[in-house]
This record gives structure tokens, sequence and C-alpha cells, in this order.
């Protein structure tokens, strides 16, 4: 597969195109694109990626403006969204295919084509000649039987057989690499018409898979039709266990599933490691937190009623995650003025003490007389999102503390009413990733092939064998010769034993020539 | 007698890892003098150490799963153990078992003990305990094992024999340029090279008189003997760490819902793939057979350093098996 052809001054474009056909053709150019793929992985591995961590390429570029800017405008944060990453797969891709076809082309005739016969046996690098009992046409049929055994492909001739072995070698190599297009066309056709998204589920709600409940937390492909399945998930509970050094064990959500229609699907446990899959949506155990339960009333008046979904800040270098409090907020759009709540919660008292008088913190893996501690604001709500609370256009107002089972005056609401605030239960929410990829079959089938193909492919050998047989003056010369593809000093000493098997089969030698048994 | 605490087998586990890094720098001591000298005691005793150390090494490994009630590869220490184990493993079965080859013991030694060294030397050292959630997974379990198994043919074809090969090689050119000739090539496969490997020296009844013995000494294998041996440990390697690659993608889907993602240690598998899947090509291409896909297989032990050490201690990557 050489690529160099003779390049004169001018080619008409049908020269030129058949010239790029042969360049992409040949092994060399896959061996080129096969490294610049690797080139730019490493890149990709090690300047952050916008699709990974955004955070992270966020900041970089804020502490290295140069670089940054300059990797923003090279595609370097997304280096496998990139166009030159695309063209350079897409390159390999179609060269893939370019070398495939003729090699496919030239198999499958070599599959239909018997083994053709030699002309001239002793030239070949392996030859060898005996003297048997059996007469020639015996000699051929007996060593035909012994080689098909053998599992060689044979073809007769008048005292004549070629033979030959380990067409699986190029067979299984064919379908590793369209196994490895076929990778490819699973992975475009599954994310280019699938979605990944996540969403939180409180302990005793339920959600639908739809667009718009996934509060923006969703990518989806480039041909996704937005056909969500409408399926409807409840959560019944979510249980999380630990060890006593605050690693964790185990995180079980109880699920409840039911169609669009609202028909009834049956539970199902979703844990790390164990997806559970409704309509070809698959739904995975991804995080969970704290949901206090937050009633807050004007008077008589029930302004807010129900569990807030609290989050985290990433813990400091050597504290647990687990010791840090939870935050959440609540807003009050319908006062006047405004009010947002800032909500701090504590889920284990006991542990709160503790880090109170030691200054050491504590994982709170448990509840155990979990408090909020609440500080107001009054002002206008700039923030659009449902978790934000801009408090820079706002003025602090007053502050609570509210134990589980409490109900805590907050202050005025300007009308002279009284707002209270009470904390009737502390649930927990999962948050689940639910993602379709309907091409996940295609990949997973494919790198089976790639398995099974690598297979023969790297440890078999193809080999071809010939036989004669004559009359030599009262008994038979049998002459052998091979030739072995591959494995050449594997073959050598295979060819030693077959020559002997079939002497032994055609009658044991009646005077053994060594003028030129043996290897050349 | 009592029945031994979680703690004690610890311990014993603990002893044992480093009683077998000594034992196997003794025995890379007897290698290296078989190597020099060709004293036939020094390779024998160098192997019965190497066996000794060796069960030594895998007694560590079982105390230490008894030790965490589970498979002993759910962390870099443990990891870096079975690695440096089966590299040493795989030199007796492949090198002097398949090619009878006897003087290198020393090199693939040295890996493992450096291995297990840079574990005990950079703190990888975690008590045994129990796997968090996310990694206990059926899938990951394989996908590991896989891994370390493919890590260390990798380590033993595309790092040690590939490094003595070019260090080989380079030695060949050097004489072939001193006699005026031009070097033979290294072809795979010529019949001529490996029929009978002629450094092999066929145990006790040693038959190279003492002269031949004397001119030998300190001298590697032919480079084509090396060649052959790195090549067909890369080439039981590659299948095992495409089915690694494989489980890994089957968990990640398990798991986290995506068998893709281009996260760092997937990044770096890949590369690592890629590259071995380049020397493949390599060697089947005109031009490109011998030293420079020996350099491409070398690249691909970087590769693999890299994928190993570099992305879990320095890349944040979801892949944590470090703490
Ligand atoms: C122009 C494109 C390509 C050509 C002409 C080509 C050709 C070949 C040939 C002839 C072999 C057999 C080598 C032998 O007999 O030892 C081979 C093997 C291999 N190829 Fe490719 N290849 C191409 C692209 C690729 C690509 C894109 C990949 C994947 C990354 C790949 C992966 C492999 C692997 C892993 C092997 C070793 C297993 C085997 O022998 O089948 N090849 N290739």
């Amino acid at each position: 597969m050489s690529t160099s052809a003779p390049v004169r001054a001018r080619m008409t474009p049908r020269q030129s195109l058949a010239l790029v056909w042969r360049t992409l053709r040949s092994m060399r150019t896959a061996l080129i694109l096969l490294f610049l793929l690797a080139m730019a992985s490493v890149v990709g591995s090690l300047i952050p990626q916008i699709p990974n961590s955004p955070e992270r390429a966020a900041s970089y570029q804020v502490e290295h403006p140069f670089w940054g800017g300059f990797f923003r405008r090279a595609g370097f944060f997304d280096v496998f969204g990139s166009w030159w990453f695309a063209l350079i797969a897409t390159l390999l891709f179609v060269s893939l295919v370019a070398c495939l076809l003729p090699r496919t082309r030239a198999h499958l005739r070599t599959i239909r084509q018997p083994p053709v016969q030699a002309r001239e046996l002793d030239a070949f690098p392996q030859y060898a000649q005996r003297r048997v009992s059996a007469q020639p046409d015996m000699a051929i049929a007996l060593s035909q039987k012994l080689l098909r055994r053998k599992l060689f492909r044979v073809q007769r001739a008048p005292g004549a057989l070629a033979a030959e072995k380990g067409i699986a070698r190029e067979f299984g190599s064919l379908l590793f690499h369209w196994a490895f297009l076929l990778i490819l066309v699973g992975a475009v056709y599954g994310k280019g018409t699938g979605f990944t998204g996540r969403t939180a589920i409180v302990e005793g709600e339920a959600w639908t898979d739809a667009r718009a409940n996934y509060d923006g937390q969703i990518r989806t492909g480039r041909f996704f039709s937005g056909d969500f399945s409408g399926t409807q998930v409840g959560l019944l509970d979510f249980a999380d266990s630990y060890r006593r050094t605050g690693q964790p064990m185990d995180f079980v959500s109880r699920i409840e599933l039911a169609d669009a229609q609202g028909n009834p699907l049956g539970h199902t446990d979703v844990r790390v490691n164990h997806p559970a899959e409704v309509n070809g949506v698959r739904i995975f155990q991804y995080g969970y937190g704290w949901a206090p339960v937050i009633t807050i009333r004007d008077g008589d008046r029930v302004l807010f009623d129900g569990p807030v979904i609290f989050t985290q800040d990433p813990a400091p270098e050597g504290v647990g995650q687990l010791a840090l409090p939870w935050r959440g907020v609540v807003k009050l759009p319908s006062l006047d003025p405004q009010v947002g709540l800032e909500v701090i919660l504590w889920p284990d008292f006991y542990a709160y003490l503790r880090f109170q008088a030691t200054g050491q913190p504590v994982p709170m893996t448990e509840a155990h007389d979990p408090f909020i501690t609440i500080q107001a604001y009054r002002g206008s709500l700039t923030s659009p999102s449902l978790s934000g609370l801009e408090t820079a256009t706002m003025t602090t107002w007053e502050d609570a503390f509210v134990g589980q089972g409490q109900t805590k005056e907050l202050g005025e609401d300007g009308n002279g009413g009284m707002l209270t605030v009470s904390f009737p239960e502390l649930r927990q929410y999962s948050v689940f990733q639910v993602s379709r990829d309907r091409g996940v079959w295609i990949v997973l089938v494919a790198a089976i092939l790639i398995l099974l193909g690598l297979m023969p492919a790297l440890y078999t050998s193809r080999r071809k064998v010939w036989v004669r047989a004559k009359p030599d003056g009262d008994a038979t010369l049998l002459r052998v010769g091979g030739l072995a593809l591959q494995r050449k000093e594997q073959f050598e000493e295979e060819f030693a034993k077959l020559v002997d098997e079939l002497a032994r089969v055609c009658g044991e030698p009646v005077a053994v020539e060594p003028e030129r048994a043996g290897a050349r | 007698m009592t029945a031994m605490t979680t703690l004690q087998w610890a311990r014993l586990s603990d002893r044992l890892f480093d009683a077998a890094v000594l034992t196997y720098l003794v025995a890379m001591v007897g290698y290296a003098i078989y190597l020099g000298f060709r004293t036939n005691a020094a390779w024998a005793a160098a192997r019965a150490v190497t066996v000794v150390g060796l069960g030594m090494h895998l007694t560590s490994i079982v105390a230490r799963t008894v030790a965490a009630g589970r498979v002993p590869w759910g962390n870099m220490w443990e990891f870096s153990s079975l690695l440096a184990f089966l590299v040493v493993l795989g030199y007796l079965v492949i090198v002097e078992g398949v090619y009878k080859v006897r003087t290198l013991g020393a090199f693939p030694l040295i890996f493992s003990a450096v291995t297990m060294g840079v574990a005990r030397i950079f703190g990888f050292y975690v008590a045994p305990g129990p796997l968090v959630p996310a990694l206990n997974s059926y899938w990951l379990k394989i996908h590991v094992l896989a891994a370390i198994v493919g890590s260390s043919l990798y380590a033993l074809g595309g790092g040690v024999l590939t490094i003595l090969y070019l260090v080989k090689a380079a030695a060949e050119r050097r004489e072939a340029a001193a006699l005026g000739s031009r070097p033979v090539p290294p072809v795979m496969g010529a019949s001529q090279d490996l029929a009978d490997p002629p450094h092999f020296v066929a145990g006790a009844d040693d038959p190279v008189g003492e002269t031949t013995a004397r001119r030998r000494r300190g001298v590697l294998p032919p480079s084509a003997v090396l060649d052959r041996m790195a090549y067909r440990t890369i080439a039981v390697g590659f299948p095992i760490w495409t089915f690694a690659v494989i489980a890994g993608a089957v968990w990640a889907q398990e798991a986290w819902g995506r068998y893709w993602g281009w996260d760092p240690k997937e990044t770096w598998a890949f590369i690592t793939w890629v590259i071995y899947a380049g020397y493949l090509h390599a060697r089947a291409t005109s031009g490109w057979k011998g030293t420079r896909a020996a350099v491409v297989a070398l690249v691909g032990f970087v590769s693999l350093l890299v994928t190993y050490y570099a992305v879990n201690l320095f890349i944040v990557s979801l892949h944590g098996y470090a703490k």
C-alpha cells in the first residue's frame, strides 16, 4: 500500500482525485491521522474542557488571559466538539473506508476463489519431498483427506493439491476495522437523536419527562426531535447509608413509574451503578440532598408551603463535604416590598454543637433535631432563577432560628400582619440523570465485533501448502511446498510436522530423500 | 489457634509487600550477575529467589483481599502491587517460559521494584477497606482487572523489552558499521533468526563452550529476538486493553449514563489504545518496521504511565482511585 506515485508537473482533475484517494487509502495516512487524533486528545485531557468542567475552563481563562484567549479561539476548551477534531475523525474514517473497500473486495474474491495450483513447488520457502508407498492418485486422495481434517481449504487437480488455511486473519482484521466504523455510526446516531438531562425530585413528589421540567439542565443531540417520553417518576423515598468513618455505603432511590397517560408501570430501586430503564429512557442515581419543608404565613394566609431543594458549596480542602451546612432560598414576590430569605440548614444539631465546641467540622450523615437559620432581605427580587437571590439590591431585614416542628415569627409584613416561618418536616431529594441514547446497542455490538475480530487478526496466520505426487520407480514421490504469509518461523515447524504426517498417511517413507528437505 | 483479625491480615500484607520488594532486589542482583558473567548458578539462584518473591507477593495480595473483604484492586496502592506482581509473573511465563531467554530478569524486576517503591514512597498506601458505592460494580471490577493485566503486558512488552530492543539494535548497528557491512534488518518472522536463539543456553547441560560463554558476557539477546518478544507481548496485551476500555465504557454507561465522556482517564486510555494500534500498523508498514515501530511502542508505554499515574495524581478526573 504505497502512496508514492510519480507526480508530473500537471495533473488532470481526475488524476489529482485519484492521487488524493490513493493517499487516503494508504496505511501511512491512517497512521498519521491516528497520531493526530491522539495528540488532539492529549490537548483535551490537559486543558479543562467546557463540557466536563465549565467552572475550571472559565477560571483558567481568567487566570491566563493570553493563553486563555488563544485556547478559546483554537477550540481547545472543547477539543472533542471542535471542528478540527471532527475533521481529523472524518478524514480518518474516510481513509478507513477507502482502504477497507478494496481490501474487502479482495478478501471476498479470496474466499470465493479456490486455492490456486502452483507451478514450481521447490521455489517456495518451505519444500520437502518423500517417497511413499501409495499410488499417486491414492497419495493425493489421502493427502487431501488429511489436509481437510486440518481445516485447510483444498483444491484438487490431477496429481496435485493446492491448500490454504488462515483466511480468518484477514476476515478478523476486516471485521475489526468495519466494526470500528460502526462505533462511530452508533455514537453519532445515539448522541444525535438522544439527550441527557438532570433533575431533582423531592421525596413524595413526582416529575414528568418533558423539556420544561429539566429546568435548563439538559443537552440534546443535533437531530433530537423533541420526543420526550412523558414518563412520570415519583420518588417514594431516598435512603443513604454510611460507615462510621463517613464513607458512603449505599444510595437508593425507591421510585414509582407511570407512563404518559398515568398508567402505573410499577416500582423500582435506582442506586449507584443500577439505573432504571423505562420507555427507552434511563434514570441514574446522580446525587442527593436535603429539602426542608418550609411554610410561610402572613397571618392566616399561606404565602409559601413546600419542600425547598438545598445545596452545598464545594468543601474547602481537607473538610468533608457532609460537614458543611446546606443552603436554600425562599422568595416571597407577592409582598410589598418583596422579601427574599436566605436559609441555612444544619441537618444534625449535635454535629453543629460539636463543631461549635471544637472547631472541628463533623460530617452530618443523618438528621438529628435539624434546624434552619434564616436571613431575610427586603427590596425587589431581581434574580430570575429559582435558587438565586441577588441581595445587592435589597436591604437586610430580620433573621430567625427555627428547629424542626417549630414556628417562629419573622417580622411585620408592612401592613400590620405578622410573617411566621414553620419548619414542619425535613425530607431528602434525589438528583437523577435522565438520558436516552438509542445508539448504545449499536456501539456495544460493534465493540464485541472489535474484540471478536482482533483475536484471529492477531493470533492466526495465513499459510498455503501444495502437494504433488508422481510415480517414482515402484513407489511414489510426494513433493510438498509451503508458504506462510505471517509467522514464518512457526510455520517452519508446522510444515515439517505436516510433511511427516503426509508421508505417514501415504504409507511409511520408502526411502527418505534428504537432498532438498527442510527450510531454505 | 484463633482466627486472624482484619488488622493482622492487613499488617501481614504490608510486611510481605516490603519483603517482596527486597527479594526482587536480591533476585535482580543475581540476574545481573548472570547477564554479566553467564554464571549458571547465579541464574538458578536468581530464578529461585524471584519465585520466592512472587510467592510472598501473592500472599501479600491474598492477605489484602482477606483484610478488605473484596477484590484486591480497589485503589492505587493495590493497583501498583498487582501490576508489579504481574510484570514479574509475565516475565517468567513469557520471556523465560516461552522464549527460553534467561538474561533479562534484572530489567522487569527493576520495573516492579520501582513501581512498588513509588507506591510506598509517594504514599499511595491506604488501609484496606470497602469500596465506595460508585466503585462497587461488577463491571468496574472486570474493567480494572483487565486494565491491570493489559498494563502489565504493555509495561513488559512496550516498556522493558522495547527499551532493551532499542539498546541492542543500536549496538548491532554500531557493530555492523564497524564491520563495514549493512545491518540485517530485524524482519519479523524471518526464519533464520529464531529457530535457535543463539544466546539460549539450554539449562545445566550447557552446550555453549567455555570460550563462547566468555564472549557472551554482558551481551543481550539479538535484537530480532527482543523485537519478537516485545511484539508478541504487546499483541497479547492489545485485545486485553481493548476489552478493558470496553468494560470501562459499559461501567460508565451503568454508573453515569454515558459510555464515553472524554474524561481525562478515558481520554488517556484511548490515547494509549490508539498508540498501540499505531504500533501494530507501523509493524505492517514498510519503512516503519524495527526501530521506528519500537519508538511508537515506547511512546505507548509513556502514555500508559500517564494514564496510570499522572491522571490519578495530577489531573481532575471522575476516576478517583488515588484517595
Ligand atoms: C487507511 C486506513 C487503514 C488501513 C489501510 C489499515 C490497514 C491495516 C492492516 C493491513 C492491518 C493488518 C496488519 C497485520 O497484518 O499485522 C491492520 C491492523 C490493525 N488496524 Fe488498521 N488500517 C487502517 C485504519 C485503522 C484504524 C483507523 C484503526 C483504529 C484506530 C485501525 C486499527 C487497527 C488495529 C488495532 C490493527 C491490529 C489488528 C489487526 O491486525 O487487525 N486501523 N490495519
